[in-house]
């Protein structure tokens, strides 16, 4: 011993290190503390204020403080300074000698234990008792404090206790990727996606002095955003916290929680939560207003609830657990349990685990008990995994539970934990300081064994294949789960294969061990199994390796196989084995040979018996003669004769076998190159899919040009004021009810409201809108007014569809008429009820685009009919296409420009198909194809097609400028380009045209949409054939851009339309209304048009032939002024 | 406030939530009181009406049965012929004139229906206004919101959620209400069926409110989910099929095929009967606007 310092102090009974400073307290019998600095040796100060002797002393941590406590049945706590100590308090409650005194290791407080039999507990700040725990017997003398952890010891007259003083487990709630749990006074929030964990608001302290009185456990509602925490204040409480919708307050002002009293808290429903009243033991069933709704009387008394699915609650009872369902007021299961601390639901509610101290109980969502696992340590934590297996913790390890009650571990922990989710093999924890974690963990054992309990055999295999799962206690686990076909995968060592193919009944793997081991008994063991297969070869195979003569004979007698039983009767007798020899002549019927056999084995009265038996009288005289005369008496009266052996019913060959479950496991595993073989052609086969795939990509991009339609912004329909937005906003039953609420007493009947799509009508100026209202007579008019719509009937479908979509159908009382809703577009989640939006259109633009895609394919599959409808159809549907912006507006007019093209451009096309004996016409149809504005890979097919037509038609010139400008859109296709360059090579050659075309590629032309007659820059008009008149026209627009558009009226053609509600309507747009009417126009047709020219917001309206108002505009060109107003009903011209 | 449990509960849920045919299959509930057990009755039979099988119900129901019974058969006769139909609303206005019966609540409940059937609103009201029973109130509401008066249809279901908050009834009105109105309350109308949806079994009248409630809230894709799910429970369902013609016409898909099964199964659908007065109605409009 290295004395360090001594000191002369009387009965020494308590001593305490300073953790920093070389001080050392020392308490005295007599009552005296004494403060040593043990490297000075000198007493800095002694304190005199105890009461006799003092037994405890105990320096804190961290703060100049020290406590005693002694036999006056007082502890003292003091502070000190550098230079002198003082006592601050003191502690009264013990009721006798004090024994020990220290400051707890992690928490604010003093523990102490005294020969009063309790241990006490302290405030050390308030200085106040918070707690004692009394034992009946047992002085307490000593106490003892871990250094780092949350652990006390003491020591009493009959032992010992390790305690701790407050709960560990943080509250938790899990709720889809996220975790709410409370941390040192304040809820917090961890996403597990991207592991950020946030503050989201204080919570209360709890008033009351005592401990173990934090949150217990804490409920979140996602429906709500509310979280319920419940604690032990008050003998069981709850709060009630709304989180705030932006979330996360860093401030501390406490939110004012909503309380009560009760056992346990739980949300059951959007705005529901239940209270246990211990009391009465009723749930009490309350709104978030903290008011009650319900009380419901439970039939066995409970002590906590849990949640068990909408409307359900899990109730804990004394020796059981039951399902309660609220609004029936009926237990739907029970199960008797231990006390089950911990209730853990699977994420799709149909498996709950049940977690007591010592063991676990999985059950289904009626509590039909599934299994219970005993753990000797005690249960920690647990959660489901995506695949339905349990995994938990104990207080040192990490297990699983597959559903059929295996379990085993997947690690050990060094401090315990509290799972809160599982992703995949992604466990994530809480640790006993509030931290969330996430571990790895291996998931390869369970989820094998899992995949075999759902016999999912290819995971199986898979898993196999791949990882390095093995080892004995796999094996073992596979055997004893009846699964030795997949262990004989595992194991090398051939004893065991032997041993696993047999007991999987694999023959020919265990023939294949058995020739590597070699040995008798397993060579035998494979003749039994054999046998027991009726594989014949086996048995003989086997008993042939084990020199088993007798057997194998008996199976050659068996199987019929004379000849192999012959050669055996040859061993025999080569082998010089009698027995042998006698028993294959038997099993031969070869009387003769037995006869032999007998006599060399010198038994002639049996040779003799036997020869008479069988009538074989030249043997039976030889026999007598040598027995001289003895011979045996046989008895008589039988006739003798020959054994005639029967044919074998079954001659050698397996006896035949049901198929067995080979397939999945040998083949698959034995198959793993074909498998690959076969993926790698799925992979071929997706490469082709891709491949067709391109041009829809091609097509996609081209569609991209893009277009949409409109409304109400461009709108400027303001003839009737009742058409305006703004005055609509009218709720829709404002006047009627009030007539009706003011009398009571005698009940009359309300009028009728307004039905919406009333309202739609009235707020509405759309055509589509009143289609779908069901006012088509309006609907029409308004198309007329705006559009000049004349001819309806390629309309009706569409209004007819619109009107039908406009309403869904809600049955609601039984068997009264149904409900129909009005269906209203635009809605978001902020819109207020009772205004009443315009109707949700079956058409919408987007399908047009797709109609567009689909015709831009039909194009190019060359399903020219098909195409053409669809771009008719778009045009059709535009006039009733309601789109919320301009831009939107800019793209249905984009649209129309595309489509009108391609009408055109089909038009012709089908025309030139039917005049196959026109060949010149042919060819000219062809080439002003070619002029249409197409996609780009219809453009090189129409050239293509041109090219051929004239090119064949020797028409050679023309063929080449057609390659030519084929090859100028760097065609992707080699075939093109090929056959481009050598229609170039032979027009160069012979540069003639053979026939005359009306074509002239030089000069710009437009094509007649009625005719297909061009009409080149600068003409005027064209007479086509029949008795149209062509116009041509020149526009400058207001920014002095030539546009060259031509206007045409043609003669047949269904019907014009062209929508573009409150169309904006400038020079340009009556270009492209007219360019529509040049494919659409039936008969010289009336257009109704509005025209803003300029800024000056000038209304016209004209009546006119649509030439004359034509060449009005023309006029206005010109003038570039507006001078004339002009106004006609009747449609007769200037 | 604590009750005993309640026995017809699964019963009157199945009924209300439309799984009728479970309603019927589950009806054997022991030791009924009488009262209990006429009130079962009432329910099974309202189910055989809901599912069509009107023919049952008018043999099955004699001259000597209850008067809720009775109000029953005359439902069921009402919905079986147009021929049946007179005599109901006579039959039905007899006894509701008669002071002994008139005022039972299946009575009334039964006459609001047909009223209903009738469209004579205040008709129907007469009977129904002074409500009684959740059923009643139910009843009023839908009454109110086929009139498009949602302000009343409010003020019963406020009368509603007095009584009960929680009865499924309840929660079911203010789905109908919650639809009706539109806007922000379109989103509680769709939690209240997904929580039925998470709470019992799954039914055709339950998916086609969530798919009504995705139309509403222009997610038709959605719709057309729970819709093709109530097909594939029943394949003649008229409300799936005019809900699934409606959610077609406006993903741009074919909608004609469950047209015409919905014309098969009920030629007097509102859906069928808004599509050809929709044709005349074209066909009217041409001629005098064209």
């Amino acid at each position: 011993m290295l004395t360090k310092f001594e000191t002369k102090s009387n009965r020494v009974k308590g001593l305490s290190f300073h953790s920093k400073r070389p001080w050392i307290l020392a308490s005295l019998h007599s009552g005296v503390i004494q403060l040593w600095d043990y490297r000075m040796g000198t007493l800095i100060d002694r304190f005199d204020e105890h009461d006799g002797p003092v037994r405890g002393v105990h320096f804190h941590q961290s703060q100049p403080l020290f406590v005693s406590g002694g036999d006056d049945y007082k502890i003292k706590i003091w502070r000190m300074n550098d230079t002198k100590a003082w006592e601050v308090d003191t502690l009264r409650g013990h009721m006798n000698n004090v024994s020990c005194v220290l400051f707890h290791a992690r928490q604010d407080i003093i523990v102490s234990n005294s020969e009063d039999k309790s241990i006490r507990v302290w405030d050390a700040t308030k200085r106040t008792g918070l707690q004692t725990f009394r034992r009946e017997h047992d002085r307490f003398w000593i106490l003892g404090c871990h250094p780092e952890m949350n652990l006390l010891a003491a020591g009493h007259d009959s032992g010992m206790i390790v305690f701790k003083l407050e709960r560990e487990r943080p509250a938790f709630s899990v709720s889809g990727d996220s975790l709410y749990f409370v941390k040192d006074r304040f809820l917090r929030f961890y996403d597990y996606t991207s592991q950020k964990d946030t503050q989201i608001l204080p919570i209360r302290r709890p008033g009351s002095i005592s401990l173990n009185q934090g949150p217990r456990t804490l409920c979140y509602s996602p429906t709500e955003n509310a979280i319920l925490i419940c604690s032990d204040v008050d003998g069981g409480s709850y709060e009630l916290y709304i989180i705030p919708k932006d979330s996360i307050t860093r401030g501390d002002t406490v939110q004012e929680a909503k309380r009560g009293v009760g056992g346990s808290a739980v949300f059951v429903a959007r705005n529901r939560f239940a209270v246990l009243e211990k009391s009465t033991n009723q749930v009490l069933v309350k709104n978030l207003k903290n008011e009650i709704v319900k009380k419901s009387a439970l039939p066995v008394a409970a002590d906590a609830i849990f949640y068990a699915g909408t409307g359900n609650l899990l109730c804990r009872a004394e020796d059981r657990v039951f399902i309660f369902d609220l609004q029936q007021r009926l237990v739907l299961g029970d199960l008797q349990t231990s006390f089950v601390r911990y209730v853990v639901w699977s994420s799709d509610m149909e498996s709950v685990a049940l977690l007591s101290k010592h063991s676990i109980i999985i059950a289904d969502k009626k509590l039909v008990h599934r299994c219970t696992l005993h753990e000797t340590i005690r249960v920690k934590s647990g959660s489901w995994d995506d695949n339905g297996v349990f995994i938990y913790t104990t207080l040192t390890h990490i297990k699983y539970c597959l559903p059929n009650g295996d379990s085993g571990i997947i690690k050990t922990l060094d401090v315990p934990v509290y799972i809160t989710k599982i992703f995949g093999n992604t466990l994530f924890y809480l640790d006993r300081d509030g931290k969330n974690r996430p571990i790895v963990i291996d998931s390869t054992e369970y989820v094998f064994k899992l995949s075999l309990l759902k016999k999912r055999f290819d995971h199986v295999m898979s898993m196999i294949r791949n990882s390095e799962l093995c080892g004995q206690a796999m094996i073992a686990y596979l055997q004893q789960k009846g699964f030795p076909e997949v262990a004989l995968h595992f194991v090398k060592d051939e004893r065991t294969r032997f041993n696993l193919a047999l007991e999987s009944g694999n023959i020919q793997i265990a023939v294949a061990s058995a020739k590597e081991i070699d040995e008798k008994d397993h060579w035998y063991r494979l003749g039994v199994e054999a046998l027991r297969q009726g594989n014949s070869g086996i048995v003989e195979y086997a008993y042939q390796r084990t020199k088993n003569f007798e057997r194998l004979s008996f199976l050659y007698l068996i199987t019929g196989n004379l000849d192999k039983l012959s050669k055996m009767m040859k061993i025999s007798e080569v082998k010089n084995d009698v027995m042998g020899q006698f028993h294959n002549a038997l099993y031969l019927g070869d009387v003769q040979e037995r006869i032999k056999i007998l006599v060399n084995a010198g038994h002639l009265h049996l040779a003799y018996a036997t020869a008479k038996t069988h009538g074989l009288n030249d043997i039976v005289e030889d026999l007598a003669d040598k027995l001289n005369g003895s011979v045996p008496n046989l008895p008589s009266g039988r006739s003798s004769s020959l054994l005639i052996c029967p044919t074998p019913v079954l001659c050698g060959g397996d006896w035949p076998l049901l198929r067995t479950m080979k397939g999945i496991f040998e083949g698959g595993l034995d198959n793993a190159g074909k498998g690959g073989n076969e993926e790698y052609e799925d992979a071929a086969d997706a490469d082709w899919g891709e491949e067709l795939d391109i041009v829809d990509v091609e097509n996609i991009q081209n569609g991209d040009i893009s277009m949409v339609p409109d409304d109400e912004e461009a709108h400027e329909d303001n003839e009737e004021g009742g058409w305006d937005l703004e005055d609509l906003e009218l709720p829709p039953d404002v006047e009627t009810p009030k007539a009706a609420t003011s009398r009571s007493s005698v009940f009359v009947a309300p009028t009728a409201g307004m039905p919406v799509s009333q309202i739609w009508v009235q707020k509405s100026s759309l055509a589509a809108e009143h289609a779908a209202a069901g006012n088509f007579d309006t609907a029409m008019r308004l198309l007329s007014r705006q559009l000049g719509i004349k001819n309806f009937t390629p309309l009706k479908s569409l209004f007819i569809d619109l009107h039908m979509g406009s309403h869904s159908y809600l049955r609601a009382f039984s068997s009264a008429p149904l409900i129909s809703l009005a269906i209203e577009r635009g809605w978001s989640e902020s819109a207020s009820p009772n205004v009443r939006a315009p109707p949700a259109l079956v058409f919408s633009f987007s399908q047009l685009e797709e109609k567009l895609k689909a015709g831009y394919k039909a194009t190019t599959t060359g399903k020219f009919t098909e195409a053409l409808r669809l771009f008719l159809s778009i045009l059709h549907t535009i006039p009733l296409i309601v789109v919320e912006s301009r831009r939107e507006v800019d793209e249905v007019k984009e649209l129309i420009i595309i489509v009108k093209e391609y009408v055109l451009g089909l038009q012709m096309e089908l025309k030139r198909r039917e005049l196959r004996d026109n060949p010149v016409r042919q060819q000219e149809l062809a080439a002003y194809f070619t002029h249409c504005n197409l996609q780009l890979p219809h453009l090189r097919l129409a050239l293509m097609n041109a090219m051929t037509v004239c090119y064949k038609a020797g028409n050679l010139i023309t063929a080449s400028n057609f390659a030519r400008r084929l090859l100028e859109t760097n065609p992707t296709a080699e075939n093109q380009t090929k056959t481009a360059r050598s229609v170039m090579q032979a027009a160069e050659r012979n540069m003639k045209d053979s026939t005359q075309l009306n074509y002239d590629f030089r000069n710009p032309f437009v094509v007649c949409g009625a005719t297909y007659v061009p009409i080149y820059r600068g003409q005027k008009d064209v007479l086509c054939p029949g008795r149209i008149r062509c116009f041509r026209l020149t526009v400058f627009s207001s920014s002095d851009q030539m546009i060259h558009k031509s206007f045409l009226q043609s003669y047949q053609s269904q019907f014009f339309s062209l929508n573009v509600s409150g169309f904006r309507s400038r020079v340009e747009d009556f270009c492209l209304v007219a360019d529509v009417l040049c494919c659409y126009i039936r008969e010289p047709i009336t257009l109704n048009c509005r025209l803003d020219f300029g800024y000056e917001f000038s209304f016209w309206r004209f009546d006119i032939q649509i030439f004359v108002f034509l060449e009005f505009v023309e006029i206005w060109c010109r003038l570039k002024t507006v001078t004339v107003v002009w106004h006609s009903q009747s449609g007769v011209g200037l | 406030m604590a009750m005993a449990p309640d026995v017809l509960f699964n019963l009157r849920n199945n009924f209300y939530l439309g799984a009728y045919q479970a309603a019927i299959n589950n009806s054997d509930v022991p030791n009924l009181s009488e009262e209990d057990a006429i009130e079962r009755d009432c329910l099974v039979y309202r189910s055989y009406i809901a599912i069509g099988s009107y023919q049952l119900v008018i043999n099955e129901v004699d001259s000597s049965a209850a008067t809720p019974l009775q109000a029953v058969k005359l439902l069921a006769l009402y919905l079986f012929s147009p021929d049946s139909k007179e005599n109901a609303i006579s039959s039905i206005r007899e006894w509701l004139g008669d002071a002994a019966i008139g005022n039972n609540p299946i009575l009334r409940l039964i006459a609001g229906t047909i009223f209903m059937h009738e469209q004579d609103y205040n008709e129907a009201l007469k009977y129904t206004n002074a409500g009684g029973t959740m059923e009643l109130y139910a009843l009023n509401v839908h009454i109110f919101l086929k009139m498009n008066r949602s302000d009343y249809a409010e003020k019963q279901l406020r009368v509603m959620q007095q009584m009960d908050e929680d009865h499924t009834l309840t929660q079911l009105a203010t789905a109908w209400l919650n639809l009706a109105v539109g806007g922000s309350k379109i989103q509680e109308a769709y939690l209240i069926f997904q929580d039925f949806s998470e709470k019992y079994q799954m039914t055709s009248l339950i998916l086609n409110g969530k798919a009504v409630c995705c139309m509403h809230m222009g997610n038709f894709d959605e719709a057309e989910s729970f819709l093709l799910e109530a097909l594939n429970k029943d394949a003649k369902d008229q409300e799936t099929l005019a809900n699934l013609v409606v959610c077609s016409l406006h993903l741009g898909k074919p909608s004609a095929r469950f047209l015409s099964q919905l014309k098969l199964s009920d030629p007097e659908h509102t859906l069928v009967k808004r599509g050809l007065t929709a044709e005349e109605n074209f066909d009217r409009a041409m001629q005098t606007v064209g």
